[in-house]
């Protein structure tokens, strides 16, 4: 994303007159004391305050896990509060379904769109709406979200089914369909996840209207760049608590850093070391994958990777990394072109080959595909390899649990797993150690090449940092990394050479020294280099 | 003439498996799915009788109905509230149904395990052209029609099938997830409950400890081939139907049980269910959330 | 969030709680199961005070036939032999992801195997027998993969095609009975099992036989196999989460296919145990009164068993004995064996509502003094 660290706006703005509490304006939205404990009893929020004025952009940064989203879902009625008080305008209110929420006005645009993909835009707008028996009446409906559309300039077909629109049309419905409900107070989650720089300005140009027509923004985001840009003043969370509130308004990004994280700087990566003549490992030769629904994913796609280097593939997800990974891992057909690992072909094998041969996959989602969270620790250590003769009795066919056992322990003292034992069920485990034995698990098997999708995707400082360090190490001994993350602060870090995939396509690929973040967010989001002003 | 009897009887075998695809059909749709409908069936065809004895046809219905809409309020609250497993709920619901139905034939009629309903408490049909047909045959038409409007063409159906799909995002839209499903589920009761009267009072016109004789699973299948369009499951219900009233026919016919035995006549209906649902189900796709208890911390 | 290293006694207190949520949590399963029983039994006297019977003296009678007397343990035993296998071929399709409800098709068809071989055998009597349990097996399996196949290439719900196939081989047994393995000297059942392939009765006057020990050996065969194979491995997997099951390198295909053949096995040989091991006449009767409702009853003995072949024998003796016991209750205070149809059913649906007893729980305020407790204790990392 292009440098925005001058702020756009700021308390000064709105022709002089204040426009955050900060800045002398009128509470509207306050919410006291708020605390939420989980049944099981995790605190997630702890005594935090938050007050917002009218016409105000909120922002509320935090890392994974602060208790953003938390905060917001007990305003938006998704989540009752465990105690603390809410008041809008002046009064207390009771938020305690999504009904009551949206009859005051609050809407949020989640995260993970709450869109039916088989229903229409307009029939996701018009879902929950009017009399029961009678029917719903689309051309009213019509009529007015078009009007919307012409007021904001977010334009999105209405007739289409939503699972068949890009997602960044789906986010556009999404939010058309919470202003469509007359909201006071717009909260966006995470709105930019899934948006190229470009389309996250005119997200924001969108917003800034909307502020200046009256209606508040509370925009949760865990990225600086965007506070600094779009924000009068912001709320840092960390662990379930507030740090402090402050006006954006001569804030540097070192300072919410700082507020966000509590140190100075984020931790380094460790040593990058030199390493002897690169053999290829990998080579990808104009390979063409499908995705669900037949369409090509990956177009012709071609690159190699070279013994003791961590390559990368950044890009926007959705725009065919997840097949390419699945492609090159056994679990997704190759539909023409080869792949070679260290020199065999890799076309046609299944995941087991694969493994034998020495791959290694640490899948980007890693609850669905890494683990089983309701077996144990120890029945997880040996996932993809339990057929392995190491962990075989003489009597054929039958499990040694002791050297199971042995193996699961190794596992969790040498990757520093925290778990009160081996045979805690894998869902009890917080999500960085989960990673943890996943990865450690992985790189037991001793592979040539280790593949990782978004490896420290959902994960706490601590454990992301641990994480990374173990993919250093694996580069450093001299094996090589696939990389795939959506995160280009840790790829620039992380990555030897990077290559940006854009609708299928390897758009370039870029050595260490070549590095640019400007250019590589442009190829991001399609701008082929040499064309378009930079 | 066999052949109108032939199409007279499909007609009322069409009945039963149609009303009760078509009440699960919108089930399914919100996203509860009951595979105990045998047992349904089954227990309302016993209240049935009772009800008809104590008050004659109409009362019998009603009976039906009402049975039916407990049993499936029973199995909603399990699936919703307590988020209970579907499946199992619905299996526990067909082997209650076979005791509790045992052991009140005999409690009641004395008689072990059978009982023919008198003529006077039976469903009086209307005269046709091709034979006394009960107007059960029209309602099942017009339950078929109803469901298909509510589905399509309602403010109430556009919520079924959203927490059918993808019950958060209705959640986030301000339905009440929790109170459409159960809905769902009791609808599909309700009918299921007046397809088993129709069993005991109308057409069969007995009650025995199995009556429904795999009806319910045939009703599952048909949900299955209609695609969960409920005028499919008209057409469903004609086909199952077709093979069910041949098979009670032949059984009785001289000529035919000579060249093909009996019992594999009767094996016909099953046959065919098979069949078809292995036919047709290539790309059949149940509603994303269909099964599946909704949760929220 | 565990931004600094662990101190010691905070994981050794971990541990701590860690053991005892384990405990709470199978003590909690055994309690779930007993108010589930609690509330079968309890239904069943409503019902039976309501009917005008004494539910008193008939659980009397209850207990006295099924535990009362060895001849009692002894028939409990007989009856709860084909509700280990039923109980197995529900259980072991349960772990693996599946709704196998064509225990009954599959025991009808290992019996009509079991009386073609056994009628026709000849040899030691080790090998009779051994030969007709594993044709009726064969058998079983045979009839079980259809289901499994057309679930895996055309998405069927199995459900549906085990309950058409149990339909079917109930007609086509009724067929063969009275047909082709028909006994000319009694045309109400078929063909009786040669000397050499019958089970004798352990306990002279009693139900029970060795196969008593064949569905044992099946039980702890298939326990063997799911904790301690990597196959079995494979299949609990596929049951809790099929995508980890391919990125494991595993088929799919190939655990569906296998558990549905070890299920049907485990229902052929529960079919040959109610030929062959049911003295006196060794034959199936013409209306299936051999085999009942077993089918079915298995699965309310899977689920009140957990689906664990360990448990499901436990369930299948409960089970039994509610059924040797009935006959006594029959006597003693004139109820209908039907009754039991009710308790097990009530059960069922008892189990099935896993959230009601946190349910019970929340109401009685027990959650409340947890939280209070948990408010104590310093934060703990979120569980993702």
């Amino acid at each position: 994303m292009p440098d925005r660290s001058a702020p756009r706006a700021g308390a000064a703005a709105a022709g002089g007159k204040a426009v955050s509490v900060l800045g002398g304006a009128e509470p509207w939205l306050e919410m006291r004391g708020i605390t939420k404990v989980y049944p099981n009893g995790t605190r997630a929020l702890e005594n935090v305050d938050l007050v917002v004025a009218k016409g105000e952009i909120h922002g509320l940064l935090g890392e994974n896990g602060a208790g953003k989203s938390t905060l917001m879902k007990i305003l938006s009625g998704i989540l009752p509060l465990t105690a603390g008080r809410i008041r809008l305008g002046g009064r207390d209110i009771s938020l305690r379904t999504t009904h009551d929420a949206l009859a005051h006005g609050i809407g949020m645009v989640h995260q993970h769109f709450s869109l039916v993909p088989t229903f229409t835009a307009l029939d996701n707008i018009l879902l929950g709406r009017g009399a029961l028996l009678s029917s719903p009446n689309r051309a009213q409906a019509r009529a007015r979200v078009q009007r919307l559309m012409d007021e904001t300039g977010l334009y999105a077909p209405l007739d289409v089914p939503v699972e068949q629109l890009p997602v960044g049309t789906q986010q556009r419905i999404e939010i058309l369909k919470t202003l469509d409900r007359e909201v006071d107070l717009l909260i966006l989650d995470e709105p930019t996840a899934v948006l190229t720089p470009q389309e996250t300005d005119q997200l924001f140009q969108v917003l800034r209207a909307l502020a200046a027509r009256g209606t508040t923004i509370i925009l949760i985001t865990h990225k600086l760049q965007e506070i600094l840009a779009l924000t009068h003043a912001v709320t840092v969370l960390r662990n379930g608590r507030v740090v402090g509130t402050r006006l954006t308004a001569g804030a540097t990004a070192a300072d919410l850093a700082r507020m966000m994280v509590g140190a100075e700087r984020l931790p380094d990566v460790k040593q990058r070391q030199p390493h002897a003549a690169a053999q290829p490992v990998l080579r990808v030769a104009g390979i063409t994958v499908k995705d669900d629904s037949g369409q090509d994913a990956v177009k012709n796609v071609s690159f190699e990777i070279y013994t003791g280097e961590i390559f990368a593939i950044a890009g926007v997800t959705g725009n065919g990394q997840t097949e390419l990974v699945e492609a090159l891992t056994g679990l997704r057909p190759i539909a023409s072109g080869r792949a070679y690992l260290l020199g065999e072909s890799i076309n046609g094998k299944s995941p087991r080959q694969l493994y034998r041969m020495g791959l290694a996959h640490v899948p980007e989602d890693r609850h669905r595909l890494g683990m089983v969270a309701q077996l144990s620790v120890l029945e997880n250590s040996i996932l993809g390899i339990h057929h392995e003769r190491r962990f075989r009795r003489r009597l054929p066919g039958t499990l040694h649990w002791g050297k199971v056992r042995r193996h699961a322990r190794y596992l969790v003292e040498r990757f520093q797993v925290l778990t009160p034992s081996l045979s805690t069920p894998m869902r009890s485990l917080s999500g960085g150690n989960q990673q943890k034995l996943v990865v450690g698990r992985e790189l037991s098997k001793s592979p040539s090449l280790v593949v990782a999708g978004q490896p420290t995707r959902g994960l706490d400082v601590a454990a992301s940092a641990a994480i990374r360090d173990l993919l250093m190490d694996i580069r450093n001994e001299g094996q090589a990394v696939l990389l795939v993350s959506a995160d280009l602060d840790e790829t620039l870090a992380l990555a030897d050479r990077v290559a940006v995939m854009y609708e299928g396509e390897i758009l370039a690929v870029l050595e260490r020294d070549q590095f640019d973040r400007e250019r590589i967010g442009l190829l991001m989001g399609g701008v082929r280099d040499g064309s378009a002003a930079g | 003439m066999l052949w109108a009897s032939l199409i007279l009887g499909a007609l009322h075998a069409m009945v039963p498996l149609t009303i009760t695809a078509t009440g699960e059909i919108l089930s399914e749709r919100g996203g509860v799915v009951n595979i105990g409908l045998e047992g349904i069936l089954l227990i309302s065809a016993f209240t049935a009788v009772i009800g008809a004895e104590m008050g004659g046809p109409l009362a019998g219905l009603l009976a039906g109905v009402l049975t039916g809409a407990l049993l499936g309020l029973i199995h909603g609250v399990i699936a919703v509230f307590f988020r209970g497993d579907q499946t199992v709920s619905g299996v526990g619901l067909n082997i209650l149904a076979l005791g509790v139905v045992a052991i009140g034939i005999v409690d009641r009629w004395g008689s072990a395990g059978f009982h023919r309903v008198e003529r006077a408490f039976r469903v009086p049909s209307l005269s046709t052209p091709l034979g006394p047909m009960s107007p059960m045959v029209i309602v099942a038409v017009l339950l078929a029609a109803f469901t298909w409007y509510l589905l399509k063409y309602t403010n109430l159906g556009l919520k079924i099938q959203a927490c059918g799909e993808n019950p958060a995002a209705a959640d986030a839209a301000g339905v009440r997830v929790e109170q459409v499903r159960l809905f769902g589920a009791v609808y599909a009761g309700a009918l299921t409950g007046l397809a088993g009267a129709y069993l005991s009072i109308d057409w069969l016109a007995t009650i025995t400890e199995n009556l429904p004789a795999g009806r319910g699973f045939i009703a599952l299948a048909t949900v299955v081939f209609s695609r969960l369009n409920p005028w499919l499951a008209v057409a469903g219900g004609l086909i199952f139907g077709f093979f069910d009233s041949l098979g009670l026919i032949a059984s009785t016919s001289q000529q035919l049980t000579r060249i093909v035995p009996y019992q594999f006549i009767q094996m016909m209906p099953y046959v065919v269910t098979l069949l078809v649902v292995a036919g047709v189900i290539g790309r059949f796709r149940a509603p994303a959330a269909s099964g599946q208890p909704y949760r929220r911390e | 969030m565990d931004p600094r290293p662990v101190e010691q006694w905070e994981l050794e207190t971990a541990q701590r709680q860690e053991r005892r949520r384990q405990l709470r949590g199978t003590l909690g399963s055994f309690a779930e199961i007993a108010v589930a029983l609690v509330i079968g039994l309890g239904v069943g006297a409503v019902v039976m005070r309501v009917a005008g019977y004494d539910w008193l003296l008939a659980y009397e009678g209850l207990v006295m036939g099924s535990f009362g007397d060895l001849w009692a343990v002894a028939d409990t035993l007989a009856s709860a032999t084909p509700l280990i296998l039923t109980g197995l071929v529900f259980g072991l399709s349960a772990r693996a992801g599946y709704f196998n409800i064509g225990a009954q098709g599959q025991m009808v068809i290992g019996a009509l195997a079991a009386v073609a071989v056994g009628a026709h055998i000849s040899g030691p009597p080790v090998v009779a027998v051994t030969v007709t349990f594993l044709a009726a097996g064969v058998a079983g399996a045979i009839w079980a993969l259809p289901p499994a196949l057309l679930k895996a290439t055309r998405g069927v719900h199995e459900v549906i095609s085990t309950i058409m196939f149990n339909w079917i081989a109930h007609y086509t047994a009724l067929y063969l009975v009275f047909n082709l393995l028909n006994d000319p000297r009694s045309a109400e059942r078929s063909l009786r099992v040669v000397p050499e392939a019958r089970l004798g009765a352990l306990i002279p006057g009693a139900d029970m036989t060795a196969a008593i020990f064949v569905a044992a050996g099946v039980a702890l065969g298939i326990y063997w196999l799911l904790w301690h194979s990597p196959w079995g491995y494979e299949m609990r997997i596929a049951g809790l989460n099929p995508s980890a099951l391919r990125y494991a390198g595993a088929n799919p295909l190939w655990s569906v296919n296998l558990t549905f053949i070890l299920a049907g096995l485990a229902a052929g040989i529960a079919g040959a145990s109610q030929v062959i091991g049911r003295p006196p006449t060794y034959a199936l009767y013409g209306d299936l009164s051999n085999l009942g409702d077993l089918g079915f009853d298995g699965i309310a003995v899977a689920l009140i068993g957990r689906n664990h072949p360990i448990g499901i024998i436990l369930a299948a003796v409960f089970i039994g004995a509610l059924g040797a016991g009935a006959r006594m209750m029959q006597i003693m205070a004139n109820v209908p064996l039907d009754m039991v149809r009710i308790v097990h059913g009530t059960v069922i649906i008892a189990l099935a509502a896993p959230e009601a007893w946190s349910l019970l729980g929340k109401l009685l305020g027990l959650n409340r003094r947890r939280g209070q407790s948990a408010a104590a204790a310093p934060a703990k990392a979120l569980p993702q």
